[in-house]
């Protein structure tokens, strides 16, 4: 079928055709069967169809669609392909097959192979053997001769690179290879970009005695690699570039993702026509830039659409030192103040523990910041500068500011820029002609060149640097007349900068303007981390950075694979390697980022070195071969679902069902509808302790800790209810049941008061329990201990077991200092007027938390102090003074056995009751009749 | 896909056995339904109208010599110079003979029928029964039942034909005679010729028939498409449609015109003929039929005029 685009598989089936004239004859004689129907009036009938010439036999067009029908599948089962490949001659008696596997030909990988399938095939017809060999592999990789049957394997197991091709090795290898051998068919199948040495690197091959050559390029190149991403003042900007066969204007998205592959920003990258290269921006908070790990070009599926980050785009130590001493009330005139607001938000700040310098130095570069700022420090001490001055070699950042100290120690030539002039001079001012300066446009050399001048900033202090030739180009901001505001001088790797004025606003409102915030950050910039691995302690050379995480060909980031090898950093440009590949190396806590491209890169097309041997062209592009077996088939189905229906339509289905089968036909449609899964019902997020909670909550309750000793127990639950029924007597609150809580597992939120009959022969809170109740305290709660042992403890010297167990539990807890109820204490007057606190026992102080001392403790009716104590302890048992039977009489005698005791008690713990939930509210109250007073009343 | 119509009985029903039980069990049913519909038309069920043997009065009329003297009213005679018969209107019971077709097509039920057509036919054969015999007169069954007068005459007639064996497709008119009135139900769907030939014999005789004709819907109104197999189910012959509605149009003519042919006929002759769709009331055509029966033209009122 020359005449045709198409070729076929298995054209032996085409014979099935053959069979299609004794398909139409079986179809011809085979009609479709008929509705039966007992019919009485037949004979009537009989005399209308014997007009109708009755059709036994399928209509012709029925027939003619089935045997359509039936040729399509057979075309289908014979494998047809449209626009099949052309065969690519191979001659001569051997193919020297190198293929370019670099990052550039990732996205098209499996064209490539079938390319070099075909050659392999052709090669295996004529009985050649095969030299395969990959140029981004190593250069003493196995290129054969190979059998075909292992070049295919071969060419199977070989993956694209994420690293350029090197051609010179490789092919220098394959040179050697063919030796002198004649009529050989060299097959290029390049990524077609250009590299550095392509010419020299051909020139080996294209010496042997070639037969003739394939030069197989891809027929565009349109693949777009980053050169750069950098992290600016304000956005980051993402870099670029695709080869310049690509004319038309081509638009892009870059993702910018985080450490854990989350995209957190995007950048559109637009190609103008004939435009090679292009950038794009991502503004996003400086917060959410530090956090990007990786940009990645959407769509590209190669390695250089990828680009790691590594620390220089990330957040920077700052260290900040200053001789004055930290005054909290006066935080404005603080030389830090202001670098620290302008530089909080963007680097890490680290300040010494010591104010000395010569611990606060060292303890410093100890934490490897990127910056140190020096707020007012004049003098550095001998013993500190040699560590600073080699921290600042090896890449330190150094920032400086003008004080008073700085004028007295004069000058040092490896810790200040520029040679100072003695003596500050002062600008404006009642003794002053001058007016206070303004500060011009900053110099184009410094970082601050992308600035705008701060219109608003005025100086009238500054110290002057003596002019020297070199001046100007250290100086990065100017006032009007000329003097430097800024200078800075490189030190090794690293900087010194000098603001000619101190970091408070006293000598110029610039550390109060905007501008400030903004050149700090754009010399933060300039810096880099000196904790990032590589460059981990001063003075050691850069060591080896084991691979971290490597750009896979396909443009992912995954572990890092076998071939990989350490990183050794410090050695001038570090060359993407198969060893080498690109990615991270280093550590989790440091990395060093190693990509494909440079800045400089550019992607060129390759060009085809001339040659006398006859050369092949050949297009990976070519392949639009389209398999028709599955539309044919997918024809067939459809005639095969036509013809279904026309039958059903000769047996009269439609007319006779029409709304059942419309029914049958909306049901089929909607049926997958149904069978979507219901959205399941919301989840019960019901705890098991919810209605106990809920209980708990409704009312305010009293609250007693379980011992698990009964009696303990049912006294306590007798003497909470006695309180409750107190409390409903006399005073406006009416708590609930009260309630026992387990320390152990019950949740005690709910809970004003707990109180807890301490016993000896309980066992102690666990440690989680003990961790509670300290919570429990210090989120307002108030536990009342009771030890109930007022006159055990009186008739021995010693403690009683009790108060040993309560110290047990309380030696683990947050116990604030503690003091018996001071007389005025507003637990002596919350409800009823107390001197003392009694319970079943008279005695024993009510131990609460010592309050403040008040400021005039004549004068005044009740201590002042906020908040509730958290802790109490008697010794009274108040529970069993308390404590009623069901009748409303009470349980146990008091001792001695005073009914006024008894109501005493009720009272002690209304008073209780009343100071827990109102604090220290009555303490105001007594000031009432005063106020009163002074109103005029 | 439903089919439109059925036969009610198996394929087996041309078996005489089969059709007996058949037979005997719808007997019962259909009596009492018969009864139904009989309460509904007995009203209007007149007596002969004519004067002759009977017991109610009728008339005086004037003496003629040579009558018997036995027939002469005194009391009436005593009254005025005249002598006066006393004339009794004419109670002489007549004879209807019934006939239900019973050949395997009339056991034909398509969807929109209520019942099949035998069962029709044999309800308003039983009805008629009913009817005849409470006003005394005699029915008779061609071939199976000879004339008789009973009050029961439907149960009599029932009961012989569930004892009745395998019932001839046409019936034997030898024993019907002049004057007689014939009721054939059946649904004449032979070819009109043949249908008027052994109509023709009926005629022949003096007899008067009322054709009923009991139609299945379907068969009236086609209602079939696309391909379809036809079964006669009295031959088994098959006739397969390619598309059974394009036949519609030109079949229901033919029908209609084997109809109107027969129906033509039958008027012509003075016979009724009605047509009960087995998608209507069997009261219907019941009502139609009393009507023919007691018209004015009928043999009844002739014999006494």
């Amino acid at each position: 079928m020359s005449w045709l685009p198409l070729s076929f598989g298995a054209p032996m089936l085409l014979w099935g055709l053959i069979a299609l004239p004794v398909i139409w004859w079986l179809l011809r004689f085979t009609p479709p069967k008929p509705q039966t129907e007992v019919f009485p009036p037949l004979r009537i009938l009989a005399r209308v169809l014997k007009s109708d010439d009755t059709p036994n036999r399928s209509p012709w067009w029925l027939t003619l669609l089935r045997l359509v029908m039936a040729a399509l599948v057979i075309f289908a089962l014979a494998e047809p392909v449209w626009n099949p490949r052309e065969r690519i001659p191979v001659g001569g008696n051997l193919l020297a097959l190198v293929m370019d596997n670099g990052w550039a030909s990732a996205p098209d990988w499996d064209e490539r192979v079938a390319t070099a399938s075909r050659l392999i095939n052709d090669a295996e017809k004529k009985e050649m053997p095969i030299i395969l060999a990959f140029t981004a592999e190593k250069a003493n990789q196995q290129i054969g001769p190979y059998s075909a049957a292992e070049a295919r394997n071969r060419l199977n197991a070989v993956r694209p690179r994420p690293v350029p091709a090197d051609r010179q090795g490789v092919f220098l290898a394959v040179a050697n290879t063919i030796g002198d051998s004649a009529g050989v068919t060299l097959a290029l199948l390049t990524d077609g970009l250009a590299a550095k040495d392509d010419a020299k690197a051909f020139a080996p091959l294209l010496e042997r005695r070639l037969a003739n050559i394939v030069w197989a390029a891809p027929g565009r190149l349109d693949m777009v690699g980053l050169t750069a991403a950098d992290n600016g003042l304000d956005r980051f900007s993402v870099t670029a570039v695709r080869a310049p066969s690509g004319a038309s204007p081509r638009f892009m998205t870059a993702g910018a993702f985080d450490e854990k592959g989350r995209r957190i920003g995007d950048a559109a990258i637009t190609f103008r026509p004939g435009d090679t290269s292009a950038s794009g921006e991502i503004v996003v908070p400086f917060e959410l830039r530090n956090d990007f790990a990786s940009i990645a070009l959407d769509g590209e599926n190669q390695a250089a659409g990828v680009r790691v980050l590594d620390g220089t785009a990330k957040r920077r130590r700052v260290g900040l030192l200053s001789q004055a001493p930290t005054d909290d009330t006066r935080q404005l005139l603080s030389p830090l103040y202001y670098i620290r607001r302008a530089l909080e938000p963007s680097a890490d700040i680290i300040e010494p523990k010591s104010p000395d310098l010569l611990e606060a130095i060292p303890q410093l570069l100890e934490q490897k910041p990127a910056v140190i700022v020096m707020g007012d420090v004049g003098t550095i001490p001998e013993a500190t500068r040699e560590p600073l001055i080699k921290w600042m070699q090896n890449g330190g950042t150094l920032i400086r500011f003008a004080s008073t100290r700085l004028l007295t120690a004069g000058n040092d030539e490896e810790l200040l820029p520029v040679k100072l002039r003695l003596g500050e001079r002062q600008l404006g001012g009642a003794l002053s002609w001058t007016e206070p300066q303004k500060v011009t446009e900053f110099p184009s050399n410094g970082p601050f060149a992308k600035l705008a001048p701060p219109q608003d900033v005025t100086v009238t202090r500054q110290i002057l640097a003596e002019p020297t030739p070199s001046l100007a180009e250290r100086t990065w901001a100017t006032l009007a007349d000329g003097t430097p505001l800024v200078t800075a001088d490189r030190r090794g790797k690293g900087i010194v900068v000098l603001f000619h004025i101190t970091p408070s606003a006293t000598w110029s409102n610039l550390p109060i303007s905007g501008s400030f915030v903004e050149m700090l950050r754009a010399i933060v910039q300039l810096s880099r981390n000196q904790g990032a691995a590589g460059t981990t302690t001063e003075g050691v050379p850069a060591a080896s950075l084991p691979p971290y995480r490597m750009i896979a060909a396909d443009g992912q980031i995954e572990p890092p694979t076998g071939d990989a090898k350490p990183l050794q950093t410090g050695k001038g440009p570090l060359a993407v390697t198969i060893e080498n590949p690109p990615g991270l190396y280093g550590t989790e806590d440091g990395v060093f980022a190693h990509n494909l491209l440079t800045a400089d890169a550019t992607l060129a097309p390759i060009s085809r070195p001339t040659t006398s041997v006859p050369v092949i062209a050949e297009s990976y592009a070519a392949d639009e071969s389209r398999d028709m077996k599955g539309p044919l088939l997918f024809g067939a189905l459809a005639l095969l679902i036509l013809d279904g229906l026309i039958v059903l339509w000769l047996a009269g289905l439609w007319r006779r069902n029409a709304r059942r089968i419309t029914a049958a036909a909306i049901a089929l449609i909607l049926l997958p509808a149904l069978l979507l899964p219901v959205s399941p019902a919301s989840a019960n997020d019901a705890k098991p302790d919810d209605q106990q909670a809920i209980e708990a909550t409704m009312v305010t309750r009293l609250a007693y800790v379980l011992t698990g000793n009964s009696s303990i127990d049912s006294v306590s639950r007798a003497g909470m209810t006695g309180l409750t029924r107190f409390l409903r007597e006399k005073t406006a609150l009416e708590p609930g049941e009260p309630t026992g809580v387990n320390v152990e597992n019950d949740d005690l939120a709910f809970y004003p008061l707990i109180y807890w009959p301490v016993d000896a022969n309980v066992p102690a809170p666990s440690q989680a329990a003990i961790a509670r109740i300290d919570e429990y305290m210090k989120n307002g709660g108030t536990i009342l201990f009771d030890t109930r042992d007022q006159y055990a403890t009186s008739l021995e010297t010693s403690t009683s077991p009790a108060t040993l167990r309560l110290r047990e539990i309380l030696g683990n807890l947050n116990v604030p200092p503690l003091e018996p109820v001071p007389s005025d204490h507003v637990l002596t007057k919350s409800f009823y007027i107390l001197n003392d606190f009694p319970g079943r026992f008279a005695g024993s102080p009510l131990w609460v938390e010592a309050s403040l001392e008040a400021s005039n403790p004549d004068n005044r009716p009740v201590r002042t102090g906020d908040g509730v104590t958290p802790i109490m302890i008697t010794a009274n048992d108040f529970a069993g003074a308390w404590a009623v039977d069901g009748s409303g009489s009470p349980l146990l005698p008091t001792v001695p056995s005073d009914p006024m005791q008894r109501e005493l008690a009720f009272r002690s713990g209304v008073n209780i009751m009343m100071y827990m939930l109102t604090g220290n509210y009555k303490s105001d109250q007594v000031h009432v009749p005063d106020l009163l007073q002074r109103l005029g009343q | 896909m439903a089919r439109i119509g059925e036969a009610q009985a198996p394929v087996a029903a041309r078996d005489a056995l089969a059709r007996g039980r058949l037979r005997a069990s719808l007997v019962p049913d259909l009596l009492v339904e018969a009864r139904r519909i009989v309460n509904t038309v007995i009203a209007g069920w007149h007596g002969r109208r004519k004067r002759g043997i009977g017991e109610d009065f009728w008339q005086f009329r004037p003496y003629v010599e040579g009558e018997a003297i036995a027939n002469i009213d005194w009391r009436r005679s005593a009254r005025d110079d005249h002598i006066y018969v006393r004339d009794r209107e004419w109670e002489a019971a007549h004879t209807v003979w019934l006939w239900a077709d019973p050949s395997p097509s009339m056991l034909y039920k398509s969807a929109g029928a209520r019942v099949s057509k035998q069962s029709r036919a044999l309800v308003l054969t039983l009805a008629m029964a009913e009817l005849l015999s409470r006003s005394g007169e005699r029915i008779a069954w061609p071939g199976l039942v000879d004339p008789f007068i009973n009050r029961n005459g439907a149960e009599r007639i029932a009961s012989h034909l569930t004892q009745a064996g395998t019932l001839p497709a046409k019936p034997d008119f030898s024993g019907i005679r002049r004057f007689s009135d014939v009721i054939l139900v059946s649904d004449f769907l032979d070819p009109s010729g043949e249908t008027l030939e052994w109509l023709d014999g009926l005629a022949r005789r003096g007899a008067r028939a009322h054709l009923v004709e009991v139609a299945d819907p379907a068969e009236e109104t086609f209602p079939y498409a696309g391909r379809t197999e036809f079964t006669d189910p009295e031959t088994g012959d098959k006739l397969i449609a390619g598309r059974a509605e394009i036949l519609a149009d030109e079949y229901r003519n033919l029908y209609i015109a084997r109809r109107e042919a027969v129906a033509a006929w039958a008027k012509r002759l003075g016979w009724s003929y009605t047509v009960n769709h087995t998608d209507r009331l069997a009261s219907e055509a019941l009502v139609g039929l009393h009507l023919a029966l007691s018209s004015e033209d009928s043999h009844l009122g002739r014999v006494g005029a």
